[in-house]
């Protein structure tokens, strides 16, 4: 892929300097991604720009802009806390799973079913899954039965567990979470050749230190970068968590509240909250971009 | 004897780690199902009642809701705006990118992952912002939805269509087309579009399951779309609910294995070509 891009690179540049008289300006053929750029401009810049806008005028100005994340604190450390988890967790599960299907033989739909049905279920989310998980681990849930009569422990019985409170999101999370490590790391267990396993075997090594020296520094970027991604992703869902709990203390939710005009806030409140969410997004988004250069570099081509 | 040992409970841990996995992934489906065939009070879901009562009463008695139709044909209608408004925009622009505008790539490619960084909740937050004050005709259109369904779905259906411009060698596809005296619209037609087919109906795919899910921006502006009608009808019947859920996974389910099998053809039949064309002896002019 970089070969080619390379030969039309150059390619381009012969073709420009072969034209010695009249150069054409150089922002001529930029005017080609007019409708694109204005596209995006309408419809994504605009309205991250009236978020910023509607968090900074009115009743909003930079005190009560920090203000906010100080009001809603606890929002944001719901909302943290359950990324970090389910992305941990993701990583953790992703992995595994995607090392144990890169590296099954036997039945051989295995891999592409893995890699099919990861692509579906890391897009699902939202309203159906929660309904999904009512049905397995609610309170009538068969799950919650089956668990309740097989191993005589009653779920709703403890103090940690219920569907609609923090354990019960993780749990909800994991089915796109580790669905979208798999995708992520995915191709890059695929970059472990055998022969560097067989290489640190034969210096002596044991299954341990191939991981610790080879496979773990190869399947780091990866694992950092998908941990990144799942990080965003679990932090920027609304759906799902406000169908398993309408009062969940989140931020997407506490976003939800002020737009639909909750009394007791500042108007700005929820444009505030908008932004410090794509603040933090932000933040894990470009260091997902940063690794994944970093990750490409394994990758069996 | 420790080698054979070794190799025959290495697989143990992996396939564990795969059992249970599956376990996690299709339990919810297994109890959704049960949940929504089963005409059974919620509470008496045990082993006792395991074969008792199944039919497909439950799928069918959302039929019968005043909101179910026009809600579904909602949908239907944004999904096919969005993929329409999606294709006229990425395809003349990936094609600009990679014919003319190389070096523009990794620019293009981190626009498409920006709507990444907006959440559909700060999006919904961005349009009533900034749409309602500046343009309530748009903000009030039940097609209001339309242009933010197609930024949501930008990181997939631009990776899609760009793929497939990388796996076929465009430029010399256009400049042969052009060679032989075909005009622009000929070669997009003839030429370009039978070429990316399998990665222009897999963004069209895509982007309808976008569409079919996305609740949180709908119900922001106060739209009645399927995933809205979902959730209210659950609000309203609980078992119901669970069976339009159901319905909704075989719905999607089935709109990706017709997408899987629709490219495999495509693919295949595209190899066997290349193979056909690669043993045929050169045409003599």
């Amino acid at each position: 892929m970089t070969v080619t891009d390379i030969a039309t690179t150059i390619d381009g540049d012969r073709a420009a300097s072969a034209v010695p008289v009249a150069r054409r300006p150089a922002l001529r053929p930029w005017a080609g991604l007019l409708p694109f750029g204005a596209f995006l401009f309408l419809f994504l810049l605009l309205p991250t720009y009236g978020i910023v806008e509607k968090a900074f005028t009115g009743d909003g100005s930079p005190e009560t802009f920090f203000q906010t994340f100080q009001d809603e604190r606890k929002a944001f450390v719901g909302s943290v806390k359950v990324s970090l988890v389910t992305a941990a967790l993701g990583v953790v599960f992703g992995t595994a799973i995607a090392y144990a299907a890169a590296t099954a033989t036997r039945p051989r739909w295995l891999r592409s079913v893995v890699s099919a049905f990861s692509g579906v279920a890391a897009n699902m989310g939202g309203v159906v899954l929660a309904f999904l998980f009512f049905t397995l681990l609610g309170r009538q849930g068969l799950g919650t039965k089956i668990v309740r009569e097989g191993l005589g422990y009653d779920l709703y019985k403890t103090d940690w567990f219920d569907i609609t409170s923090f354990w019960g999101w993780v749990t909800v999370y994991m089915y796109f979470q580790i669905p979208l490590m798999v995708l992520i790391t995915l191709p890059a267990v695929d970059g472990l050749r055998p022969a560097w396993r067989e290489a640190s075997a034969n210096l002596g090594g044991t299954t341990w230190t191939y991981w610790r020296r080879v496979g773990l520094p190869v399947l780091a970027p990866s694992m950092l970068g998908g941990f990144l991604l799942m990080f965003a992703n679990a932090f920027s869902a609304y759906a799902t968590v406000y169908a398993l709990n309408n009062q969940a203390n989140v931020v997407p939710v506490k976003i939800s509240f002020g737009l639909s005009g909750d009394v007791g806030v500042r108007s700005s409140t929820p444009y505030a909250l908008a932004t410090w969410m794509i603040i933090v997004i932000a933040l894990a988004m470009g260091g997902y971009l940063l690794l994944r250069k970093r990750a490409e570099r394994w990758h069996a081509s | 004897m420790s080698q054979v040992g070794r190799h025959r409970f290495a697989r143990l841990g992996p396939n564990l780690v795969l059992i249970g996995a599956a376990i996690f992934f299709i339990a919810p489906i297994l109890s959704t199902a049960r949940q929504a065939l089963q005409k059974v009070p919620m509470p008496l879901f045990t082993w006792g009642t395991l074969f008792d009562k199944w039919s497909l009463a439950g799928l069918t008695a959302v039929f019968d809701e005043d909101l179910f139709w026009p809600a579904l044909w909602l949908t239907l209608k944004l999904a096919i705006a969005t993929v329409l408004i999606t294709l006229t925009l990425l395809v003349p622009t990936a094609l600009y990118v990679h014919l003319r505008l190389p070096r523009a790539r990794p620019l293009v490619e981190f626009l498409t992952v920006l709507p990444y960084v907006v959440p559909p909740i700060a999006l919904a937050a961005g349009v009533a912002a900034f749409y309602r004050a500046n343009a309530r005709w748009l903000f009030s259109s039940q097609w209001a939805l339309v242009p933010f369904y197609v930024i949501m779905a930008l990181p997939f259906t631009y990776r899609s269509i760009d793929a497939g411009l990388n796996a076929i060698d465009v430029r010399t596809l256009v400049d042969a087309s052009r060679n032989l005296g075909a005009g622009w619209l000929t070669t997009l037609r003839r030429v370009l579009l039978p070429n990316l087919a399998s990665s222009i109906l897999s963004a069209s795919f895509l982007t309808t399951t976008v569409v079919l899910g996305e609740f949180t921006i709908a119900v922001t502006l106060n739209k009645q779309t399927f995933p809205v009608f979902s959730f209210q009808y659950f609000g309203r019947n609980p078992q119901g609910g669970i069976a339009l859920a159901l319905l909704t996974l075989l719905g999607t389910t089935a709109l990706l294995a017709v997408l899987s099998l629709l490219t495999r053809t495509k693919a295949q039949r595209a190899a066997r070509q290349k193979i056909r064309m690669a043993a045929a002896p050169l045409p003599i002019p």
